[in-house]
């Protein structure tokens, strides 16, 4: 069965036909050509293809497209507006937080998500005081984040990465 | 066939037809079953139904819709007494998954080592369950009726969890143990709900265990022995290897059963520990 739908991804609107069951990590890849989102082990763990869903972190290879007509995305590829690269992606390099790259376009979507979070106040696992503001310590960053993986280890810069561009 | 409908009405109208055998919301469960076979269900999403979204309250009772994602729950303002359903959707997966998961899915896709069902077994919380023929509530201890299987009809879909209210002094945790930190399959979990009077004395107290059994199981021995008890430090000692009769654990990848029985009995001190020194403080 096929399906007409829109999405708005990295600001322009798309428009698409697509089987029903095309998950919304094929469609951006496959269908828009968007490869900034990682198909690493499609089935939620990684968080390669983390990207903006209406603005939360949402893990591409976990749903279908078709479920999210309208949809807002934003991918790590659009987050450089204009050619300038967003404050974290800027962190990324100056702390070296990769090695091989392939997670990182999901980890960079995953901490400018987890920033806003934070600055609204959503308490993780962590949050000992939930009635206060969150102050990003590195136990909040490292549990916030632990939805992306990265098999070369680049997590000590990763999280150096995320404070300096947290702060 | 995929369908997305936006009324109750038109998703019940589907089921009564026997079309959709697949209700999907976050499909946090959906997808990993599924990797690398062909997709050949029919699909009822219910994501884009207004109404079966949101928490509040309806007849002294917390009301949380079908489609009401992890996120929601962690970020809701609740009674106290929800704390172990909070800590639980804090802890699921990682935040995407949070993001995406649905507590009712987590009730309908009945894995043993389901998060949401010790919470709500502790809260006494009640699902229910819509057809075109009419509209039942079950309590979740009745629902959840092994591994993989619920008491829901074909042609039922789940349009809510109920939690009653609980008194004001009411508190109650989460714990559970993996092989590591994140984004495991649970080994062992632990709800726990103590209402205690000002002086201590525990008028009530509901402890649920998971991943020990086919499905989530309540503990009513050790429950029976706290009755009364006063919940102060060192309450955690009262927790003793027979008052864990009810779970019938197995050997896995993940670990044996005496090794999930004993980490059940401590994580069940703990919980209780946690609750004690709470009150105290």
């Amino acid at each position: 069965m096929e399906a007409r739908i829109t999405l708005q991804v990295d600001g322009e609107r798309r428009a698409l036909t697509l089987d029903t069951r095309t998950t919304l990590l094929d469609a951006l890849r496959d269908h828009l050509g968007v490869m900034s989102p990682k198909k690493g082990c499609d089935h939620g763990q990684c968080g390669a293809c983390t990207v903006l869903l209406d603005g939360r972190r949402a893990t591409t290879c976990l749903s279908f497209a078709v479920a999210h007509d309208g949809a807002a995305i934003t991918t790590a590829q659009g987050l450089a507006a204009n050619g300038a690269l967003h404050p974290v992606q800027r962190a990324f390099i100056a702390h070296d937080g990769l090695q091989c790259g392939y997670c990182t376009p999901g980890q960079i979507c995953s901490a400018v998500g987890m920033i806003e979070e934070a600055r609204a106040g959503h308490p993780s696992h962590v949050t000992k005081d939930l009635t206060g503001p969150v102050a990003l310590t590195d136990d909040e960053i490292r549990e916030r984040m632990s939805g992306n993986l990265c098999r070369c280890g680049a997590y000590v810069n990763i999280l150096a990465a995320i404070r300096e561009a947290a702060s | 066939m995929y369908l997305r409908p936006s009324m109750v009405e038109e998703a019940l109208a589907a089921l009564a037809e026997g079309g959709p055998t697949t209700i999907l919301a976050g499909g946090t469960d959906y997808y990993p079953a599924r990797v690398g076979r062909p997709l050949t269900e029919d699909i009822l999403d219910i994501t884009a139904i207004a109404a079966l979204r949101g928490i509040g309250e309806r007849d002294g009772a917390l009301r949380i819709g079908a489609a009401v994602r992890w996120t929601e729950i962690a970020e809701a303002a609740l009674p106290p007494s929800l704390r172990c359903l909070q800590l639980a959707a804090r802890e699921i997966g990682g935040r995407q998954i949070q993001n995406a998961g649905t507590l009712a899915g987590n009730l309908c896709n009945a894995s043993p080592a389901a998060d949401g069902v010790p919470c709500l077994l502790a809260l006494d919380a009640e699902v229910e369950l819509a057809s075109a023929r009419g509209t039942r509530r079950l309590p979740v201890a009745e629902f959840v009726r092994g591994n993989r299987r619920t008491a829901r009809r074909p042609d039922e879909l789940m349009t809510a969890i109920i939690v009653p209210r609980c008194a004001e002094a009411a508190r109650s945790t989460f714990l559970k143990l993996g092989a590591r930190r994140y984004l495991v399959i649970s080994i062992v979990m632990v709800a726990a709900l103590i209402e205690a009077a000002p002086d201590g004395a525990i008028a009530a107290a509901r402890i649920a265990v998971g991943a020990c059994s086919a499905a989530a199981q309540r503990l009513p021995l050790l429950e029976a022995v706290l009755r009364g008890r006063r919940l102060a430090s060192g309450i955690g000692c009262l927790v003793a290897a027979e008052h864990l009769g009810e779970l019938a654990p197995i050997d896995d990848v993940r670990g044996t059963a005496a090794y999930r029985r004993e980490a059940a009995r401590r994580l069940v001190a703990r919980a209780l520990d946690e609750l004690a020194a709470e009150a105290a403080a």
